[in-house]
Protein backbone atom coordinates (compact mmCIF):
# COMPACT_ATOMS: atom_id res chain seq x y z
CA UNK A 1 0.00 0.00 0.00
CA UNK A 2 0.79 3.40 -0.67
CA UNK A 3 2.25 5.62 1.89
CA UNK A 4 0.47 8.78 1.61
CA UNK A 5 1.48 11.65 3.95
CA UNK A 6 -1.65 13.96 6.06
CA UNK A 7 -0.72 17.59 4.32
CA UNK A 8 -1.54 20.23 6.99
CA UNK A 9 -2.63 23.14 4.46
CA UNK A 10 -5.65 23.78 2.50
CA UNK A 11 -5.99 21.15 -0.08
CA UNK A 12 -6.41 22.54 -3.79
CA UNK A 13 -7.08 19.49 -5.13
CA UNK A 14 -8.18 16.16 -3.69
CA UNK A 15 -7.81 12.95 -5.81
CA UNK A 16 -9.45 9.87 -5.05
CA UNK A 17 -9.13 6.42 -6.29
CA UNK A 18 -8.87 7.58 -9.71
CA UNK A 19 -8.06 4.84 -12.43
CA UNK A 20 -7.43 5.96 -16.08
CA UNK A 21 -6.93 3.85 -19.64
CA UNK A 22 -5.88 5.43 -22.72
CA UNK A 23 -8.10 4.37 -25.84
CA UNK A 24 -7.40 0.34 -26.78
CA UNK A 25 -4.61 0.29 -23.62
CA UNK A 26 -5.38 -3.43 -22.10
CA UNK A 27 -3.85 -2.34 -18.99
CA UNK A 28 -5.25 0.96 -17.55
CA UNK A 29 -2.25 3.41 -16.70
CA UNK A 30 -3.04 5.00 -13.87
CA UNK A 31 -3.92 2.59 -10.73
CA UNK A 32 -6.27 3.62 -7.85
CA UNK A 33 -4.07 7.08 -7.03
CA UNK A 34 -5.49 8.38 -4.17
CA UNK A 35 -3.57 12.16 -3.61
CA UNK A 36 -3.77 15.31 -2.03
CA UNK A 37 -2.64 18.92 -3.43
CA UNK A 38 -1.91 21.20 -1.09
CA UNK A 39 -2.84 24.32 -1.45
CA UNK A 40 -0.09 27.45 -2.83
CA UNK A 41 2.92 24.82 -2.82
CA UNK A 42 4.48 22.74 -5.05
CA UNK A 43 4.20 19.22 -5.72
CA UNK A 44 6.70 17.09 -7.49
CA UNK A 45 5.47 14.29 -9.62
CA UNK A 46 8.55 12.05 -10.00
CA UNK A 47 9.08 8.73 -11.18
CA UNK A 48 10.96 6.72 -14.51
CA UNK A 49 9.26 6.67 -17.65
CA UNK A 50 5.92 5.50 -18.34
CA UNK A 51 5.26 5.45 -14.71
CA UNK A 52 1.45 8.04 -15.14
CA UNK A 53 3.22 10.80 -14.13
CA UNK A 54 2.02 12.93 -17.10
CA UNK A 55 -0.89 10.81 -17.59
CA UNK A 56 -2.08 12.21 -13.90
CA UNK A 57 -0.74 15.83 -14.64
CA UNK A 58 -3.39 15.95 -17.85
CA UNK A 59 -6.14 14.63 -15.58
CA UNK A 60 -6.05 17.71 -13.58
CA UNK A 61 -7.27 19.40 -16.64
CA UNK A 62 -8.97 17.26 -18.80
CA UNK A 63 -6.17 17.30 -21.47
CA UNK A 64 -6.84 13.61 -22.51
CA UNK A 65 -10.78 14.51 -23.64
CA UNK A 66 -9.14 16.30 -26.71
CA UNK A 67 -8.58 12.49 -28.21
CA UNK A 68 -11.49 9.58 -27.99
CA UNK A 69 -11.78 6.60 -26.68
CA UNK A 70 -9.46 7.35 -23.16
CA UNK A 71 -11.20 6.80 -19.91
CA UNK A 72 -11.40 7.43 -16.45
CA UNK A 73 -12.61 3.92 -15.43
CA UNK A 74 -13.59 5.26 -11.71
CA UNK A 75 -12.43 7.44 -8.70
CA UNK A 76 -12.90 11.60 -8.59
CA UNK A 77 -10.84 14.29 -8.65
CA UNK A 78 -12.33 17.04 -6.40
CA UNK A 79 -11.38 20.63 -6.78
CA UNK A 80 -13.39 23.30 -5.44
CA UNK A 81 -15.92 21.13 -3.84
CA UNK A 82 -16.62 19.31 -7.32
CA UNK A 83 -15.51 16.00 -9.26
CA UNK A 84 -14.13 17.51 -12.54
CA UNK A 85 -13.52 14.28 -13.95
CA UNK A 86 -17.54 14.36 -14.15
CA UNK A 87 -18.70 14.19 -18.14
CA UNK A 88 -20.96 17.36 -17.36
CA UNK A 89 -17.92 19.48 -16.49
CA UNK A 90 -17.21 23.03 -18.24
CA UNK A 91 -13.76 21.83 -19.55
CA UNK A 92 -13.80 25.58 -21.05
CA UNK A 93 -13.90 26.86 -17.38
CA UNK A 94 -11.91 24.45 -16.15
CA UNK A 95 -9.04 24.78 -17.96
CA UNK A 96 -8.95 28.62 -17.45
CA UNK A 97 -8.57 27.76 -13.74
CA UNK A 98 -6.04 25.33 -14.44
CA UNK A 99 -3.55 26.40 -16.60
CA UNK A 100 -0.83 23.57 -18.06
CA UNK A 101 2.75 24.33 -18.88
CA UNK A 102 4.49 21.92 -21.87
CA UNK A 103 7.35 20.18 -22.47
CA UNK A 104 8.71 22.27 -25.32
CA UNK A 105 7.51 25.86 -25.69
CA UNK A 106 4.37 26.45 -27.40
CA UNK A 107 4.53 30.03 -28.51
CA UNK A 108 1.88 30.44 -31.00
CA UNK A 109 2.37 32.02 -34.53
CA UNK A 110 1.45 35.45 -33.52
CA UNK A 111 3.15 38.48 -31.76
CA UNK A 112 4.54 38.51 -28.21
CA UNK A 113 1.86 40.38 -26.93
CA UNK A 114 -0.35 38.48 -28.90
CA UNK A 115 0.60 35.67 -27.30
CA UNK A 116 -0.22 36.65 -23.85
CA UNK A 117 -3.16 38.60 -24.74
CA UNK A 118 -4.53 35.29 -26.10
CA UNK A 119 -5.91 33.63 -23.06
CA UNK A 120 -7.64 37.36 -22.17
CA UNK A 121 -9.09 37.80 -25.06
CA UNK A 122 -10.80 34.72 -25.26
CA UNK A 123 -12.47 35.70 -21.79
CA UNK A 124 -13.26 38.37 -23.33
CA UNK A 125 -10.87 41.49 -22.25
CA UNK A 126 -11.12 43.98 -24.88
CA UNK A 127 -10.27 47.19 -23.33
CA UNK A 128 -7.02 48.65 -24.48
CA UNK A 129 -5.26 50.16 -21.22
CA UNK A 130 -6.19 46.62 -19.22
CA UNK A 131 -4.83 44.27 -21.73
CA UNK A 132 -2.26 46.27 -21.96
CA UNK A 133 -1.48 46.33 -17.92
CA UNK A 134 -2.25 42.60 -17.68
CA UNK A 135 -0.02 41.67 -20.40
CA UNK A 136 2.83 43.93 -18.51
CA UNK A 137 2.01 42.17 -14.82
CA UNK A 138 2.26 38.86 -16.78
CA UNK A 139 5.66 39.62 -18.65
CA UNK A 140 6.82 40.82 -15.35
CA UNK A 141 5.84 37.63 -13.02
CA UNK A 142 7.62 35.40 -15.74
CA UNK A 143 10.55 37.61 -15.71
CA UNK A 144 10.54 37.94 -19.44
CA UNK A 145 9.41 41.62 -19.41
CA UNK A 146 13.41 43.06 -19.38
CA UNK A 147 13.55 41.04 -22.89
CA UNK A 148 10.61 41.73 -24.42
CA UNK A 149 9.32 45.19 -23.68
CA UNK A 150 10.48 47.00 -27.17
CA UNK A 151 9.49 44.40 -28.95
CA UNK A 152 6.04 43.03 -27.74
CA UNK A 153 4.90 43.34 -31.60
CA UNK A 154 7.76 40.85 -33.13
CA UNK A 155 6.51 37.48 -33.51
CA UNK A 156 7.11 35.20 -30.96
CA UNK A 157 9.02 32.59 -32.84
CA UNK A 158 11.89 34.81 -32.95
CA UNK A 159 12.74 34.08 -28.89
CA UNK A 160 14.71 31.54 -27.88
CA UNK A 161 13.76 28.69 -26.12
CA UNK A 162 14.18 29.77 -22.92
CA UNK A 163 12.28 32.83 -23.61
CA UNK A 164 9.68 30.97 -25.40
CA UNK A 165 8.78 28.96 -21.99
CA UNK A 166 8.65 32.02 -20.32
CA UNK A 167 6.55 33.61 -22.59
CA UNK A 168 4.54 30.49 -22.57
CA UNK A 169 4.07 31.13 -18.27
CA UNK A 170 3.16 34.67 -19.02
CA UNK A 171 0.24 33.41 -21.20
CA UNK A 172 -0.64 31.07 -18.93
CA UNK A 173 -0.60 33.04 -15.24
CA UNK A 174 -2.27 36.22 -17.49
CA UNK A 175 -5.34 34.93 -16.88
CA UNK A 176 -4.64 34.50 -12.87
CA UNK A 177 -5.21 30.44 -12.91
CA UNK A 178 -5.40 28.73 -9.68
CA UNK A 179 -3.91 25.77 -10.41
CA UNK A 180 -1.12 25.67 -12.89
CA UNK A 181 0.22 22.29 -14.68
CA UNK A 182 3.68 21.94 -15.87
CA UNK A 183 4.83 18.69 -17.90
CA UNK A 184 8.93 18.44 -17.89
CA UNK A 185 8.99 22.40 -18.49
CA UNK A 186 12.75 22.57 -18.89
CA UNK A 187 14.14 19.09 -20.48
CA UNK A 188 14.27 20.74 -23.67
CA UNK A 189 16.07 23.95 -21.94
CA UNK A 190 19.95 25.25 -21.21
CA UNK A 191 20.78 25.09 -17.42
CA UNK A 192 20.38 28.85 -17.20
CA UNK A 193 16.96 28.86 -18.42
CA UNK A 194 16.16 25.92 -16.46
CA UNK A 195 17.28 28.10 -13.23
CA UNK A 196 15.25 30.80 -14.60
CA UNK A 197 12.12 28.87 -14.31
CA UNK A 198 12.93 27.08 -11.75
CA UNK A 199 12.88 30.55 -10.03
CA UNK A 200 9.67 31.46 -11.17
CA UNK A 201 8.13 28.44 -9.91
CA UNK A 202 8.76 29.07 -6.32
CA UNK A 203 7.71 32.45 -6.42
CA UNK A 204 4.30 31.73 -8.57
CA UNK A 205 3.56 29.61 -5.52
CA UNK A 206 2.39 32.54 -3.22
CA UNK A 207 -0.71 33.22 -5.52
CA UNK A 208 -1.27 29.78 -7.11
CA UNK A 209 -0.85 26.14 -6.75
CA UNK A 210 1.75 24.25 -8.86
CA UNK A 211 1.93 20.89 -9.65
CA UNK A 212 5.20 20.30 -11.91
CA UNK A 213 6.08 16.70 -13.71
CA UNK A 214 9.89 16.31 -13.33
CA UNK A 215 12.51 13.50 -15.08
CA UNK A 216 14.97 15.55 -12.59
CA UNK A 217 14.89 14.37 -8.78
CA UNK A 218 17.40 16.91 -8.26
CA UNK A 219 14.57 19.69 -9.89
CA UNK A 220 12.19 17.88 -7.59
CA UNK A 221 14.19 18.63 -4.52
CA UNK A 222 14.79 22.37 -5.23
CA UNK A 223 11.75 23.00 -6.23
CA UNK A 224 9.06 21.29 -4.47
CA UNK A 225 7.23 21.23 -1.42
CA UNK A 226 5.33 17.94 -1.44
CA UNK A 227 6.80 14.92 -3.61
CA UNK A 228 4.81 12.07 -5.66
CA UNK A 229 6.72 9.49 -5.97
CA UNK A 230 4.80 7.08 -9.05
CA UNK A 231 5.42 3.68 -10.36
CA UNK A 232 3.47 1.33 -12.68
CA UNK A 233 0.95 3.56 -12.49
CA UNK A 234 0.86 3.59 -9.46
CA UNK A 235 1.58 6.52 -6.68
CA UNK A 236 3.54 5.06 -4.04
CA UNK A 237 4.63 7.42 -1.71
CA UNK A 238 3.59 10.86 -1.39
CA UNK A 239 5.32 13.01 1.54
CA UNK A 240 7.27 16.07 2.07
CA UNK A 241 10.11 16.70 -0.29
CA UNK A 242 13.02 17.41 2.36
CA UNK A 243 11.95 14.06 3.92
CA UNK A 244 11.57 11.75 1.06
CA UNK A 245 14.56 12.61 -0.32
CA UNK A 246 16.25 11.82 2.96
CA UNK A 247 14.17 9.04 4.80
CA UNK A 248 11.88 7.60 2.16
CA UNK A 249 9.13 5.76 3.49
CA UNK A 250 8.83 2.76 0.66
CA UNK A 251 11.60 0.66 -0.13
CA UNK A 252 10.49 1.40 -4.10
CA UNK A 253 10.84 5.19 -3.49
CA UNK A 254 14.61 4.52 -1.92
CA UNK A 255 16.23 2.45 -4.61
CA UNK A 256 14.61 4.99 -7.38
CA UNK A 257 16.05 8.23 -5.86
CA UNK A 258 19.24 6.21 -4.80
CA UNK A 259 19.76 5.73 -8.68
CA UNK A 260 18.99 1.84 -8.60
CA UNK A 261 16.71 2.18 -11.23
CA UNK A 262 14.83 4.44 -13.29
CA UNK B 1 39.60 -3.39 -58.02
CA UNK B 2 39.11 -3.39 -54.22
CA UNK B 3 35.47 -3.18 -52.55
CA UNK B 4 35.92 0.33 -51.82
CA UNK B 5 37.27 1.05 -55.00
CA UNK B 6 34.10 -0.06 -56.73
CA UNK B 7 31.42 1.36 -54.49
CA UNK B 8 33.01 4.53 -55.11
CA UNK B 9 32.97 3.76 -58.79
CA UNK B 10 29.06 2.79 -58.32
CA UNK B 11 28.60 6.31 -56.86
CA UNK B 12 30.01 8.04 -59.48
CA UNK B 13 28.34 6.30 -62.44
CA UNK B 14 25.04 6.97 -60.14
CA UNK B 15 25.72 10.49 -59.71
CA UNK B 16 26.39 11.08 -63.24
CA UNK B 17 23.48 9.84 -64.44
CA UNK B 18 20.90 11.31 -62.13
CA UNK B 19 22.44 14.69 -62.67
CA UNK B 20 22.05 14.27 -66.79
CA UNK B 21 18.92 13.20 -66.16
CA UNK B 22 17.51 15.93 -64.41
CA UNK B 23 19.92 18.38 -66.89
CA UNK B 24 17.51 16.90 -69.54
CA UNK B 25 14.31 17.31 -67.81
CA UNK B 26 15.48 20.83 -67.48
CA UNK B 27 16.54 21.14 -70.89
CA UNK B 28 12.91 20.75 -72.01
CA UNK B 29 11.60 22.82 -69.90
CA UNK B 30 14.05 26.11 -71.02
CA UNK B 31 13.13 24.79 -74.90
CA UNK B 32 9.36 25.09 -73.90
CA UNK B 33 9.56 28.36 -72.24
CA UNK B 34 12.10 29.30 -75.24
CA UNK B 35 9.77 28.15 -77.81
CA UNK B 36 6.74 29.78 -76.31
CA UNK B 37 8.84 33.37 -75.74
CA UNK B 38 10.24 33.63 -79.27
CA UNK B 39 6.74 32.89 -80.94
CA UNK B 40 4.28 34.58 -78.24
CA UNK B 41 6.48 38.02 -78.06
CA UNK B 42 6.31 38.35 -81.24
CA UNK B 43 2.68 37.66 -81.37
CA UNK B 44 2.16 40.14 -77.95
CA UNK B 45 0.30 43.63 -78.93
CA UNK B 46 -2.17 46.09 -77.97
CA UNK B 47 -4.88 44.57 -79.93
CA UNK B 48 -4.99 41.50 -78.75
CA UNK B 49 -6.23 42.71 -75.62
CA UNK B 50 -8.58 45.09 -77.34
CA UNK B 51 -10.31 43.04 -79.36
CA UNK B 52 -12.78 39.78 -80.02
CA UNK B 53 -11.93 37.31 -81.93
CA UNK B 54 -12.68 37.63 -85.51
CA UNK B 55 -12.30 35.30 -89.22
CA UNK B 56 -8.89 34.83 -90.60
CA UNK B 57 -7.45 37.62 -92.39
CA UNK B 58 -8.98 40.55 -90.26
CA UNK B 59 -6.76 42.66 -88.68
CA UNK B 60 -8.85 43.63 -85.91
CA UNK B 61 -8.68 40.13 -83.99
CA UNK B 62 -7.78 39.60 -80.60
CA UNK B 63 -7.87 37.06 -77.37
CA UNK B 64 -9.92 39.93 -75.62
CA UNK B 65 -13.04 37.47 -75.45
CA UNK B 66 -10.96 34.43 -73.95
CA UNK B 67 -9.04 36.06 -71.65
CA UNK B 68 -12.25 37.51 -70.04
CA UNK B 69 -13.57 34.13 -70.23
CA UNK B 70 -10.89 32.61 -68.58
CA UNK B 71 -11.10 34.77 -65.64
CA UNK B 72 -14.75 34.62 -65.05
CA UNK B 73 -14.33 30.74 -65.24
CA UNK B 74 -11.04 30.50 -63.20
CA UNK B 75 -12.11 33.00 -61.04
CA UNK B 76 -15.45 31.98 -60.06
CA UNK B 77 -14.90 28.12 -60.12
CA UNK B 78 -12.13 29.27 -57.52
CA UNK B 79 -14.50 31.31 -55.81
CA UNK B 80 -16.65 27.81 -54.96
CA UNK B 81 -13.54 25.33 -54.60
CA UNK B 82 -11.19 27.68 -52.15
CA UNK B 83 -13.92 27.91 -49.60
CA UNK B 84 -15.13 24.04 -50.41
CA UNK B 85 -11.38 22.74 -50.33
CA UNK B 86 -9.97 24.59 -47.48
CA UNK B 87 -13.33 23.26 -45.33
CA UNK B 88 -12.93 19.84 -45.97
CA UNK B 89 -9.41 19.96 -45.32
CA UNK B 90 -10.25 21.45 -42.01
CA UNK B 91 -12.54 18.74 -41.54
CA UNK B 92 -10.01 15.70 -42.26
CA UNK B 93 -7.67 17.32 -40.49
CA UNK B 94 -9.07 18.68 -36.98
CA UNK B 95 -12.22 16.85 -36.91
CA UNK B 96 -12.85 13.58 -39.11
CA UNK B 97 -8.84 12.73 -38.24
CA UNK B 98 -8.21 9.28 -38.31
CA UNK B 99 -11.84 8.09 -38.56
CA UNK B 100 -12.88 5.70 -41.22
CA UNK B 101 -14.98 8.58 -42.96
CA UNK B 102 -12.02 11.10 -43.34
CA UNK B 103 -9.51 8.19 -44.42
CA UNK B 104 -12.15 7.33 -47.13
CA UNK B 105 -12.36 11.20 -48.23
CA UNK B 106 -8.59 11.02 -48.14
CA UNK B 107 -8.06 8.17 -50.68
CA UNK B 108 -11.16 9.39 -52.79
CA UNK B 109 -9.15 13.06 -53.21
CA UNK B 110 -6.23 11.38 -54.40
CA UNK B 111 -7.87 9.21 -56.62
CA UNK B 112 -9.87 12.28 -57.84
CA UNK B 113 -6.35 14.27 -58.09
CA UNK B 114 -5.22 11.79 -60.61
CA UNK B 115 -8.50 11.01 -62.59
CA UNK B 116 -7.85 12.51 -66.54
CA UNK B 117 -9.42 15.76 -66.76
CA UNK B 118 -11.11 14.89 -69.74
CA UNK B 119 -13.21 12.40 -67.83
CA UNK B 120 -14.32 15.20 -65.55
CA UNK B 121 -15.00 16.40 -68.62
CA UNK B 122 -17.20 14.12 -69.86
CA UNK B 123 -19.10 13.36 -66.11
CA UNK B 124 -20.51 17.09 -66.49
CA UNK B 125 -21.33 16.61 -69.87
CA UNK B 126 -23.53 14.50 -69.26
CA UNK B 127 -25.35 15.80 -66.03
CA UNK B 128 -25.02 19.23 -66.63
CA UNK B 129 -24.09 20.10 -70.64
CA UNK B 130 -27.07 17.67 -71.68
CA UNK B 131 -29.99 18.18 -69.43
CA UNK B 132 -29.22 21.99 -70.11
CA UNK B 133 -29.43 21.32 -74.15
CA UNK B 134 -26.57 23.52 -74.84
CA UNK B 135 -23.31 24.38 -73.44
CA UNK B 136 -22.36 27.00 -70.37
CA UNK B 137 -19.89 29.00 -68.50
CA UNK B 138 -21.51 27.34 -65.54
CA UNK B 139 -20.82 23.59 -66.78
CA UNK B 140 -17.29 24.68 -67.02
CA UNK B 141 -16.88 26.34 -64.12
CA UNK B 142 -18.08 23.32 -62.37
CA UNK B 143 -16.31 20.53 -64.06
CA UNK B 144 -12.92 22.80 -62.59
CA UNK B 145 -14.37 23.34 -59.06
CA UNK B 146 -14.00 19.47 -59.30
CA UNK B 147 -10.88 19.42 -60.32
CA UNK B 148 -9.66 21.94 -57.96
CA UNK B 149 -11.76 20.50 -54.53
CA UNK B 150 -9.43 17.65 -54.39
CA UNK B 151 -5.93 19.66 -54.91
CA UNK B 152 -6.97 22.46 -52.28
CA UNK B 153 -8.62 19.39 -49.64
CA UNK B 154 -5.64 17.72 -49.38
CA UNK B 155 -2.78 20.22 -49.25
CA UNK B 156 -4.99 21.95 -46.30
CA UNK B 157 -5.04 18.64 -44.72
CA UNK B 158 -1.45 17.95 -45.20
CA UNK B 159 -0.52 21.02 -43.92
CA UNK B 160 -2.59 21.63 -41.08
CA UNK B 161 -1.17 18.26 -39.90
CA UNK B 162 2.20 19.86 -39.76
CA UNK B 163 1.04 22.61 -36.92
CA UNK B 164 2.02 20.72 -34.00
CA UNK B 165 -0.69 18.78 -31.95
CA UNK B 166 1.49 20.37 -28.76
CA UNK B 167 0.38 24.00 -29.85
CA UNK B 168 -3.52 22.88 -29.97
CA UNK B 169 -3.01 21.60 -26.68
CA UNK B 170 -2.02 24.92 -25.49
CA UNK B 171 -4.71 26.69 -26.96
CA UNK B 172 -7.18 24.12 -25.62
CA UNK B 173 -5.26 24.56 -22.31
CA UNK B 174 -5.91 28.25 -21.86
CA UNK B 175 -9.77 27.43 -22.12
CA UNK B 176 -10.32 28.06 -25.68
CA UNK B 177 -12.96 26.71 -27.50
CA UNK B 178 -12.31 23.95 -30.53
CA UNK B 179 -13.26 26.45 -33.45
CA UNK B 180 -10.98 29.44 -31.86
CA UNK B 181 -8.06 27.09 -31.81
CA UNK B 182 -8.92 25.89 -35.32
CA UNK B 183 -9.12 30.02 -36.64
CA UNK B 184 -6.47 31.55 -34.47
CA UNK B 185 -3.77 29.16 -33.83
CA UNK B 186 -3.96 26.02 -36.42
CA UNK B 187 -4.83 28.54 -39.71
CA UNK B 188 -2.28 30.94 -38.44
CA UNK B 189 0.45 28.12 -38.13
CA UNK B 190 -0.43 26.63 -41.67
CA UNK B 191 -1.23 29.77 -43.37
CA UNK B 192 1.43 29.87 -45.91
CA UNK B 193 1.22 26.05 -46.73
CA UNK B 194 -2.48 26.22 -46.85
CA UNK B 195 -2.17 29.33 -48.96
CA UNK B 196 0.02 27.80 -51.45
CA UNK B 197 -2.01 24.83 -52.23
CA UNK B 198 -4.66 26.98 -53.21
CA UNK B 199 -2.75 28.90 -55.39
CA UNK B 200 -1.07 25.72 -57.08
CA UNK B 201 -4.88 24.28 -57.33
CA UNK B 202 -5.63 27.57 -58.61
CA UNK B 203 -2.83 27.21 -61.40
CA UNK B 204 -3.81 23.93 -61.92
CA UNK B 205 -7.19 24.55 -63.52
CA UNK B 206 -5.77 27.71 -65.08
CA UNK B 207 -4.06 25.32 -67.22
CA UNK B 208 -7.19 22.85 -68.08
CA UNK B 209 -7.94 22.42 -71.50
CA UNK B 210 -9.74 19.10 -71.97
CA UNK B 211 -13.00 19.38 -69.48
CA UNK B 212 -14.03 22.78 -70.91
CA UNK B 213 -13.89 21.71 -74.34
CA UNK B 214 -16.83 20.14 -74.38
CA UNK B 215 -18.55 21.87 -71.02
CA UNK B 216 -18.01 25.77 -71.42
CA UNK B 217 -17.21 25.19 -75.23
CA UNK B 218 -16.28 28.70 -76.92
CA UNK B 219 -17.27 31.52 -78.10
CA UNK B 220 -15.57 34.04 -80.78
CA UNK B 221 -17.45 37.48 -79.24
CA UNK B 222 -17.12 38.94 -75.88
CA UNK B 223 -19.57 36.89 -73.32
CA UNK B 224 -20.19 37.23 -69.43
CA UNK B 225 -23.34 34.92 -69.15
CA UNK B 226 -22.49 31.91 -67.24
CA UNK B 227 -25.51 30.19 -68.80
CA UNK B 228 -24.44 30.78 -71.94
CA UNK B 229 -20.72 29.29 -73.98
CA UNK B 230 -17.77 31.12 -72.77
CA UNK B 231 -13.98 31.47 -74.14
CA UNK B 232 -11.55 30.44 -72.02
CA UNK B 233 -7.99 30.97 -73.36
CA UNK B 234 -6.84 26.92 -73.29
CA UNK B 235 -9.44 26.20 -75.58
CA UNK B 236 -9.25 29.04 -78.16
CA UNK B 237 -5.26 28.06 -77.99
CA UNK B 238 -6.41 24.81 -78.98
CA UNK B 239 -8.69 26.08 -82.03
CA UNK B 240 -6.41 28.71 -83.36
CA UNK B 241 -3.32 26.70 -83.17
CA UNK B 242 -4.57 23.69 -84.91
CA UNK B 243 -6.05 26.28 -87.68
CA UNK B 244 -4.30 26.57 -90.95
CA UNK B 245 -4.60 30.39 -91.23
CA UNK B 246 -1.43 31.74 -90.00
CA UNK B 247 -2.94 35.21 -88.11
CA UNK B 248 -4.43 32.76 -86.11
CA UNK B 249 -1.67 30.34 -85.11
CA UNK B 250 0.18 33.87 -83.84
CA UNK B 251 -2.95 34.33 -81.42
CA UNK B 252 -2.70 30.82 -80.31
CA UNK B 253 0.79 31.77 -80.06
CA UNK B 254 0.08 35.06 -77.71
CA UNK B 255 -2.89 32.96 -75.82
CA UNK B 256 0.40 30.38 -74.81
CA UNK B 257 2.20 32.64 -73.82
CA UNK B 258 -0.21 34.74 -71.74
CA UNK B 259 -1.83 31.41 -70.24
CA UNK B 260 2.23 30.11 -69.06
CA UNK B 261 2.84 33.59 -67.63
CA UNK B 262 0.02 33.64 -65.46
CA UNK B 263 0.38 29.93 -64.40
CA UNK B 264 4.50 30.85 -63.83
CA UNK B 265 3.66 33.46 -61.94
CA UNK B 266 1.06 31.94 -59.45
CA UNK B 267 3.56 29.11 -59.12
CA UNK B 268 6.99 31.48 -58.15
CA UNK B 269 4.23 33.65 -55.74
CA UNK B 270 3.62 30.26 -54.42
CA UNK B 271 7.31 29.39 -53.94
CA UNK B 272 7.98 32.97 -52.54
CA UNK B 273 5.24 32.20 -49.72
CA UNK B 274 6.88 28.97 -49.15
CA UNK B 275 10.74 30.79 -48.69
CA UNK B 276 9.26 34.21 -46.82
CA UNK B 277 7.81 31.37 -44.48
CA UNK B 278 11.24 29.24 -44.21
CA UNK B 279 12.66 32.98 -43.02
Amino acid sequence: MATIINIPEAKAIQVNNLEFTYNGAPEPSLIDITMPIAKNSVTALIGPSGCGKTTLLRAFNRMHDLYPGHTYNKGEILFEGRNIIDPKEDLINLRIKIGMIFQKPTAFPMSIFDNVAYGLRLQGTKNKTELNDRVEKALKDAAIWKETADRLKDDANGLSGGQQQRLCIARAIAVEPDVLLFDEPTSALDPISTQGIERLVTELKEKMTIIIVTHNMQQAARVSDYTGFMYLGELIELGKTEEMFVTPKERLTNEYITGKFG
Amino acid sequence: MTETQKRVLISKIVMVLSTLSALIGLAFLFWILYVLVTNGIDAINWDIFLYEGAPPGYAESGLKQALIGQLILVGVASLIGVPLGVLGGTYLSEYGQRSRLAETIRDISDIMMSAPSIVIGAFVYAVVVTPMGHFSGWAGVIALTIIMVPIILRTTDDMLHLVPGTLREAAFALGAPKYKVIIQVVYRGAKAGVLTGILLGVARVGGETAPLLFTSFNDNFMSTDLMEPMASLTVTMFNYATSPYEDWQQLGWAAAFILSMFILALNIIGRLIIMKKGK
